[in-house]
């Protein structure tokens, strides 16, 4: 046989060695290159063709490529590089979920929440002002963070409206999204809030609803009717109706803010409008509404520790709302934010945030499928947060994360390409923020927002230079957005959106990462999975462990860190307080104490049987989160946890 | 920067640590009273989320040196005042209080709070001018003094009357060897002791919290004592008195609770436990919980303490071979087989009875009548908890001849668990693991055989050509 004969023998059983999708893969890859080397990109989503132009113009007439295919002719390099990075929109996702940028959306989500509902509705509308899209991100008050109402006893009344903003009724939260239209494609709002986040929740999409209907209202010209419907109400209950009224004891909305949201304050739409009337605005509104509700308890009970409720019972809270999404058919709002920031900033490295993230994230999937519930059905209504510092593996903590997701939610449990996609929100390390050269976090920040953007983050949260002394000032949150527009839009490379791949080192701490999550999942295992290793605090311990190490080696001066234990001013680098501290005003304190107690009093009759009703469904095992979303509408905050320990029991701390 | 060696402290010191009401920011305060308990002190460290009144009433209950706080959310001025002044009020303004909170408490506001008399608030400026240990030398030396007596020759009464400092100092006292101060107590009856031991990690707070839950529910006009001991460290002679921390009902004004360590090595249970018994009989709480360390062999000491004990363990000791060597099996007058969602739960329950019967050499009577029960202490309302307190009121109702009438209702049914995630479920993220790898093999495999395919292609048209 001749040496052709015979290669050509060898060709044909390699080609047979191949599978089908390899084949596919080699067959196309000219092709795929080239789509992304003429002038437009063409892809379908949700059966619509979406046309995206492939290259931006520098000021020198460069074109500049946004996806970059490698210049690999080995196949067996294409064949890896596809199978393991591929372009961003495509499996296993490294690069990024989606095949390019949104047009004209930055991915910019800044936190914010102080003093009032009305304050914090004016910093909303100063943050979303010029912005084609509002993406809200809540911050509450510690009294709400657990569950409880604003009142006088000083340990409780020094924390009304610090740290973010008081909310303990629906009253409040009708007035803190006033002006923004919960139901359209460019509100997306996101609320940090885990021990009570079902009652939040359902605050929320309550104020959804009844902002539904005071549109339906407008349309039909029923504003006088149901305004006079509305004073009947409350002539006859005797008691005054709540209004929005700003730090300065005004009535006027701030700049931005149209109304919308507030013709209901006081009452709900089904108490003016005809019940089906009210059930289809209901509908849609629970089908439109975007945005995400963190309530993540397991890393909660790892690091954060907002928990108030047995964690038991706030799982089975938790997979009830997700069952609700799934009836009611809320598609645009995710359920749960599986986040790492908090495990981060309480002291873990990249490497243990990522892999106790995930491994919550993929118990949330086991309680699910267990609950009888189906990937497809629930999969896309998760998403993720990370903490992003300055360490090397902050550079890849996008990639690994999509990577290891994919995989596992395509392979083991057969989820569709939805399903497949884990989008996150990321926030630059607070921790990695010092008291001491404020100015200098700005420098930090910036790096890890680079860091951020370069990974294809889906949304980003800048921290402000004055991180370790105030929740930020308009100044100070100003300059922390300027870093991520400065990024968006001026500096040059991130015109590219893989401006990551193809590099050496990025690959290879992408592999190390991915290695060192799965030998975590394995330790993780050995101790009964995740929930296993909490009982025995593995979590908790280890990230204290690395928090200590950390402070040790900052405190030692080991660690370097600019302007804090090195490179100190001739005058040492002293704390210097920043212009403005933000604290929340007396009159605030005393105006949401007034406000919840009139709410409770205006709807003392009406919450006894709403109560009864929704400790009953718990009692008996049955979802609880529509008897919740019922409560909600009469009952404040404090009322709602209150009832639901007597039914699911108290957290019990862990040290 | 220069290493700081730990202060030595004269005296016994004893901190309450925790983070303020509505704040969850433990970070700071966990690497404190790590270094507060390498400096050779006993930390009763109470979490994140705490009430001024819950911190006040541990620290008086306790009989603690000091407080040391952190508070990161704002609110300080008002919270640490306010623990100032309800310390003072309940007569303890011998205790000290500590505090820091990063940047978000600012120097102006230092001042202030020292001023009003906060001991020292440590800035992010001293942690870097005194390093970690520095900031815990200068917190321990000013807490290293004996809590003062401030009831004198009153002390017997102020027990009596269930005064909780008084009962704490006359504590401080016994462990102290100072007998004289308590001699007082030396008549008094003794009150019914419930003794709960059992391996590290088995649930016997949780269990505990639960049983006491119970206790005031079942008992509105009923008073608790709870002792817990826990080892001390025998390098630093520092502790971590780990069990207040999830007891959720000790903040009840009907229970009195006492952290203690053991102060020497390999025992489970601190010699003066006996005394401090006698002082809360003496001051008339109606029952008495003693939690003891699980630390193998003297395991049994709590028998010679308790008029009923209880011995807690989990299914997973292992082969069943491996009962025979718990000892307490034998000693314990009720077993509370906890954590009864694990895997194995049923076999465990019939092998632990089984073992019992064999050491009670009951072989007359079938193993189903041992007193074993299957428990879920993490679960609320968990029916084999219930099941187990009825069956310990009935055990002190005979032995110490209580005549308390329960009327706490319960099901017959055994502890049944809705679970999480299922028992057979639990590898799924090393099966997520070995899929992965999987993946990455085949990727490997077929991205070789792609290059050769490649080359030999590349060969043979070199070859024709
Ligand atoms: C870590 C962190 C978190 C972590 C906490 C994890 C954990 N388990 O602790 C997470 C991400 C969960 C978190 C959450 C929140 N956080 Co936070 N967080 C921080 C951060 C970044 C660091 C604080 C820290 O622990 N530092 C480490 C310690 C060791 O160092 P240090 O603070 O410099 O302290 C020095 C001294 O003061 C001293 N010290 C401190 N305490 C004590 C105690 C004793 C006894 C001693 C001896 C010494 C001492 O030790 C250090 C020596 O150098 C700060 C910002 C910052 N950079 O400071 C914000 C910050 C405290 N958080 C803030 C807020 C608002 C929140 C939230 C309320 C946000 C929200 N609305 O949801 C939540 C609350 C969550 C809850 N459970 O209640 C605000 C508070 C604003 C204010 N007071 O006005 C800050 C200032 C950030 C900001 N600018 O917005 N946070
Ligand atoms: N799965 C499960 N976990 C439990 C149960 N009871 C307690 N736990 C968990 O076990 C861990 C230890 O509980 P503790 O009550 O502190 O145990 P302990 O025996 O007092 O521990 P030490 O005093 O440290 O020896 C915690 O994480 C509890 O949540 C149970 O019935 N089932
Ligand atoms: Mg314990």
């Amino acid at each position: 046989m001749s040496a052709i004969k015979e290669l050509e023998n060898l060709e044909i059983d390699l080609q047979q060695q191949l599978s089908q999708e390899v084949k596919k893969l080699l067959e196309s890859w000219e092709k795929k290159k080239a789509s992304y080397k003429g002038e437009f990109y063409s892809y379908t989503v949700r059966g619509k063709e979406i046309k995206v132009e492939n290259y931006v113009e520098s000021l020198s007439h460069t074109k500049i490529p946004k996806i970059l295919l490698p210049r690999f002719k080995d196949w067996g390099e294409i064949v890896k590089w596809s199978m393991q990075e591929n372009v961003p929109g495509e499996f296993p996702y490294t690069a990024g979920v989606y095949p390019f940028k949104r047009m004209n959306e930055d991915p910019t989500r800044m936190f914010a929440g102080e003093g009032s509902p009305e304050r914090t509705n004016k910093r909303f509308h100063y943050l979303s002002k010029g912005m084609p899209a509002a993406r809200l991100s809540t911050a509450f008050d510690s009294v709400t963070l657990y569950g409880e109402d604003p009142d006088y006893r000083p340990d409780i009344y020094g924390k009304i409206g610090n740290s973010g903003v008081s909310i303990a009724t629906l009253d409040d939260a009708k007035k803190l999204y006033s002006g923004f239209d919960l139901s359209s494609p460019t509100t997306s709002v996101s609320m940090t809030i885990n021990g009570p986040a079902p009652m939040i929740l359902a605050y929320y999409m309550n104020a959804a609803i009844d902002q539904e209907c005071e549109k339906y209202i407008v349309a039909n010209n029923l504003v006088e009717q149901t305004e006079k419907l509305i004073e009947e109400l409350y002539r006859d209950s005797g008691m005054a109706r709540p209004v929005y009224l700003d730090e300065d004891g005004s009535n006027a909305l701030p700049e931005g803010n149209n109304g919308l949201g507030l013709l209901l304050l006081g009452v709900t739409g089904d108490q003016v409008l005809p019940q089906d009337v009210y059930n289809e605005c209901k509908i849609k509104a629970l089908s439109s509404v975007r945005g995400t509700v963190q309530a993540d308890i397991l890393k909660e009970d790892q690091a954060q520790n907002t928990c108030i409720f047995s964690t038991e019972f706030a799982l089975r809270m938790m997979g009830d709302v997700q069952e609700y999404f799934i009836a009611e058919k809320v598609r645009n709002f995710y359920s749960v934010s599986i986040s790492g920031y908090h495990i981060a900033e309480a002291g873990a490295n990249p490497i243990s945030q990522l892999a106790f993230t995930i491994s919550n994230g993929f118990t949330y999937v086991e309680y699910y499928l267990s609950r009888g519930m189906k990937i497809d059905d629930f999969a896309p209504n998760l998403s993720f947060f990370f903490s992003n510092g300055v360490d090397p593996e902050y550079s890849v903590i996008g990639r690994v994360a999509r990577r290891i997701w994919a995989k596992a939610i395509k392979l083991k449990y057969g989820g569709n390409e939805r399903s497949q996609m884990l989008k996150y929100h990321i926030q630059t390390s607070g921790r990695s923020l010092h008291a001491q050269e404020i100015d200098f976090n700005d420098i930090r920040t910036t790096l890890q927002a680079l860091y951020a953007i370069y990974d294809n983050c889906n949304s980003l949260h800048t921290n402000a230079y004055d991180e370790a002394i105030t929740t930020p000032t308009e100044e100070s949150v100003r300059r922390a957005i300027a870093i991520q527009l400065i990024i968006n839009r001026e500096l040059g490379l991130a015109k590219n959106e893989n401006p990551l791949q193809g590099s050496f080192i990025i690959e290879e701490l992408t592999d190390l990462v991915e290695e060192a999550v799965l030998t975590e999942f394995r330790r993780i295992t050995e101790r009964g999975g995740v929930l296993g290793a909490m009982e025995n605090m593995y979590q908790r311990n280890k990230i204290q462990e690395e928090s200590l190490y950390y402070e040790q080696l900052k405190h030692s001066g080991e660690y370097p860190i600019v302007g804090v234990n090195t490179f100190l001013s001739s005058k040492g680098s002293p704390t210097v307080i920043p212009q403005e501290v933000i604290r929340s005003t007396t009159e605030e304190k005393e105006q949401q104490i007034k406000n919840v107690r009139s709410f409770q009093e205006r709807n003392r009759e009406k919450i006894g049987a709403a109560i009864t009703k929704l400790q009953d469904d718990s009692v008996h095992n049955r979802n609880i989160f529509a008897s919740l979303m019922d409560a909600a509408k009469v009952s404040s905050l404090g009322q709602l946890t209150n009832a639901l320990y007597e039914v699911g029991g108290q957290y019990r701390r862990n040290m | 920067m220069e290493t700081v060696a730990p202060y030595k402290t004269t005296n016994k010191v004893r901190i309450v640590t925790a983070a303020s009401l509505f704040d969850g920011h433990d970070a700071a305060i966990n690497v404190m009273r790590r270094i507060i308990q390498a400096t050779g002190c006993e930390v009763i460290h109470l979490g994140h989320n705490r009430s001024v009144a819950d911190v006040v009433s541990c620290a008086i209950q306790e009989d603690v040196q000091s407080i040391a706080m952190t508070s990161y959310q704002g609110g300080h001025i008002e919270y640490l005042k306010y623990m100032y002044d309800l310390l003072h009020e309940q007569h303890a303004g011998h205790v000290k209080i500590f505090a820091g909170g990063g940047g978000t408490i600012l120097p102006v506001e230092i001042e202030e709070l020292q001023a009003h008399g906060i001991a020292r608030v440590y800035s992010p400026d001293d942690g870097r001018h005194m390093g970690l240990q520095g900031m815990i030398n200068d917190l321990v030396e000013q807490s290293d003094f004996v809590t003062p007596n401030i009831f004198a020759a009153n002390l017997s009464t102020a027990v009596a009357e269930r005064n909780p400092a008084a009962i704490a100092q006359a504590i401080s006292a016994a462990e102290r060897n100072d007998m004289a101060s308590i001699d007082f107590v030396k008549g008094a009856k003794q009150s019914p002791v419930l003794g709960i031991t059992g391996t590290g990690g088995a649930g016997k707070s949780s269990l505990t919290d639960e049983l006491i839950r119970r206790f005031l529910a079942d008992f509105p006009d009923k008073r608790l004592g709870v002792i817990s001991v826990d080892p001390s460290k025998r390098k630093t002679g520092g502790a971590l008195l780990g069990d207040r921390i999830r007891m959720n009902s000790v903040s009840s004004p009907r229970v009195y609770m006492r952290s203690i360590a053991t102060r020497e090595a390999n025992v489970a249970i601190n010699k003066h436990v006996g005394d401090v018994v006698k002082i809360l009989s003496y001051a008339g709480f109606d029952l008495i919980l003693v939690e003891t360390a699980g630390i193998g062999q003297s395991d049994s000491q709590i028998t010679e303490v308790a008029d009923v004990s209880m011995y807690v363990m989990t299914p997973e000791y292992g082969a069943a071979s491996q009962l025979e060597k718990i000892d307490m099996i034998d000693y314990a007058d009720i077993v509370a087989l906890n954590k009864f969602d694990k895997r194995g739960a049923l076999d465990a329950l019939r092998d632990v009875k089984k073992q019992m019967q064999r050491s009670r050499t009951a072989f007359n009577v079938s193993p189903d009548t041992m007193p074993v029960f299957g428990t879920i202490a993490s679960q609320f309302n968990d029916p084999g908890t219930n099941t187990l307190y009825s069956e310990i009121i009935t055990l002190l109702n005979d032995r110490c001849a209580v005549g308390w009438k329960s009327s706490y209702s319960i099901s017959e049914e055994m502890s049944e668990k809705i679970y999480i995630i299922p028992p057979e479920r639990t590898r799924y993220l090393a099966e997520i693991a070995e899929e992965n790898e999987r993946y990455d093999a085949y990727v490997e495999s077929q991205s070789d055989i792609a290059r050769k395919l490649w080359q030999v292609k590349s060969t043979v048209e070199m070859l024709k050509k």
